[in-house]
């Protein structure tokens, strides 16, 4: 826990991440995921509650703790004016490394993230991608048994992205580093995570793999295209495979009880029917329905937005429908 | 909550030194400061700027009674360029402190396993650093414009390591308050502070000329010791030991009282953490 004056920023965070496992910490903006990482990396005291990070208890053996994280926080706070190698030359003595180890260490870092040569130019001089690149390569120079990463996207560019998760996946698949990360974007914690904790308003609300999450949230939406003077017949045979979604204007929305293998009664059924299909789209519940379906509010796009679900909605509550996803 | 245990004892043959961590930072900071040419020109050049302005209004103020012997205004004048850029230094090191508290580098810091004394005393490593520099630039310009150092090579070497001291306890008591605030801008807004209580001092004008409430202010401003001192090095030519006090032990023991100020403020900052 984690008090402010009157403010609760953190309360209620009970969980374990597991040896060798990419843990996504996913929330809004506000929800308590910086405040949850700064006392986990010794940067905030909890002022209730335990935190136990690579076996040793961040409050009692804050020391312990530093020398076994690799941190990089929000905005890669780097000074512009060293240079990469300087930087990880400042790294290796920071944490006890030798001169020699030291070398070998930042060459194959700098290697590995791409950016061997514009090691021996200014910070200053880098792309927001090459300062996260760097940020993680600081990150890892003592080998960390445990690694933060702090939104590690936020503001990069798609490619910059890409080439960051892949990097994480690397770090975690073939050297087994522990990873904890926090984002905002579900995209992220979904492409990377094993395991995923969305917290909300400082406290923890759904945990667990994304995969099940998103199929307990229910059904897959099935949304059907069809000519507008068909669309009430077309309404009443779908009613029959599952409840009537609300969708975008021209199309219906089912969630399919038996899941996608209802897809074939589906279009064997509206054909009996006559009516013609123009277009069909299987969506499967995303990590925001599960965050829709825990808070009552969306994660992306309209954050602070309340869904309102239109007539006819499901019985899951604050369910949105986002096309296309996952 | 329980983040993952250590997959294996990790790091037993690390052996983190605080005069490595203290000597690393202080490198950064020197780097840091050199790498920044129009932000350490004016602490160069102001000082320069103002002797000069000095020299050519005041010149005639030498022969003006209880003024010190000397060849020159601009002979008098080195020891208050010397200060002035001492001062310059110093504001420029603490908010440099400050920066890294306000743009994040600080808990770069603070999530590793340094020493928390060495992030602040290798960050005030470069007050020492540029304080002896700007002596030297000094000495040696107004060396070019004929301003000799009296008390020779030991008076020349004492200047360049009290202008170094006077950097570093000014620029650890603003670094104080730079912990405190992490803020640049506060920082930087202490520097006419600075140059009021210098204004306030013998640094511009012996003491025997001046009268009244003035004078006692100038009696009890530590500066006008420091800049007394440093002067007494460039304007006689026996070197004694009351100048040493003042241009070397005074400003030692300010820098002791300073770094006991600064070291609370970051043990009360780390405490709010």
């Amino acid at each position: 826990m984690r008090r402010f004056g009157d403010i609760v920023a953190v309360d209620g965070v009970d969980l374990a991440v597991q040896e060798g496992e990419i843990f996504g910490f996913l929330g809004p903006n506000g929800a308590g995921k910086s405040t949850t990482v700064r006392m986990l990396t010794t940067l905030l005291r909890p002022t209730g509650g335990r935190a136990v990070v690579a076996g040793f208890d961040v409050a009692t053996h804050p020391a312990e703790v530093r020398k076994r994280i690799g941190v990089a926080l929000q905005d890669a706070a780097i000074d512009p004016l060293m240079t990469g190698n300087e930087l990880l030359d400042l790294q290796a003595v920071l944490y006890g490394i030798d001169r020699s180890r030291a070398r070998l260490r930042a060459g194959e870092l700098l290697e590995r993230v791409g950016l061997t040569a514009a090691a021996h130019r200014r910070v200053g001089t880098y792309s927001g991608g090459m300062r996260r690149r760097l940020d993680l390569a600081l990150a890892l120079m003592h080998e960390p048994v445990v690694l933060f990463l702090d939104e590690p996207t936020t503001g990069l560019d798609p490619m910059s992205r890409l080439t960051l998760w892949e990097e994480v996946r690397y770090l975690n698949k073939e050297l087994g580093t522990t990873v904890l990360l926090t984002t905002q974007y579900l995209e992220e914690a979904d492409q990377l995570a094993d395991r995923i904790a969305i917290i909300d308003n400082g406290r923890i609300v759904r945990e667990g793999i994304p995969r099940e999450l998103k199929a307990q949230v229910g059904a897959p939406t099935l949304l059907v295209a069809v000519p507008d003077e068909q669309r009430e017949r077309a309404r009443e045979v779908l009613v029959a495979f599952g409840d009537i979604r609300p969708t975008a204007e021209g199309t219906l929305g089912v969630g399919l009880r038996d899941g996608a293998e209802g897809i074939a009664m589906v279009v064997r059924s509206l054909d009996q029917a006559g009516i013609r299909l123009h277009r069909m789209e299987l969506n499967e519940p995303s990590l925001d329905d599960v965050f829709a379906e825990a808070t009552g509010h969306s994660l992306e796009g309209a954050r602070s937005r309340l869904l309102e679900p239109a007539a006819g909605a499901p019985p899951t509550k604050g369910r949105r429908r986002r096309g296309g996803r996952k | 909550m329980t983040v993952a245990l250590a997959r294996q004892p990790i790091h037993e043959d690390l052996h983190q030194s605080a005069v490595r961590q203290t000597l690393a930072l202080a490198r950064r900071s020197v780097l840091g400061r050199l790498r920044q040419p129009a932000a350490l020109a004016p602490s160069f050049v102001f000082p320069l700027f103002f002797a000069a302005l000095s020299a050519s209004s005041y010149s005639r103020v030498k022969n003006a009674p209880g003024f010190p012997k000397v060849d020159s205004f601009l002979q008098f004048g080195l020891a208050a360029a010397v200060m002035q850029g001492a001062f310059f230094g110093a504001t420029s090191a603490a908010a440099d402190l400050a920066v890294d508290i306000e743009q994040g580098f600080w808990e770069r810091l603070m999530t590793s396993p340094v020493h928390r004394t060495s992030i602040v005393i290798g960050r005030l490593m470069s007050s020492l650093v540029v304080g002896a520099l700007q002596a030297t630039v000094f000495m040696g310009f107004l060396a070019a414009l004929g301003v000799r150092v009296r008390s020779g090579p030991i008076g020349i070497v004492s200047i360049v390591v009290s202008a170094s001291l006077v950097s570093l306890a000014m620029s650890t008591l603003m670094s104080t308050f730079a912990i405190k605030t992490g803020s640049p801008e506060v920082v930087q807004g202490m520097f006419p502070l600075v140059f009021v209580l210098m204004f306030l001092s013998s640094t511009f004008m012996p003491r025997e000329l001046m009268h009244g409430w003035f004078r006692h202010v100038v009696d009890v401003n530590p500066i006008s010791y420091l800049a007394e001192g440093m002067r007494g090095f460039v304007i006689e030519r026996e070197l004694s030991g009351w100048r040493f006090f003042e241009a070397i032990a005074i400003p030692s023991i300010g820098c002791v009282l300073a770094l006991l100020l600064c070291l609370r403020a970051l043990r009360r900052r780390l405490a709010q953490m």
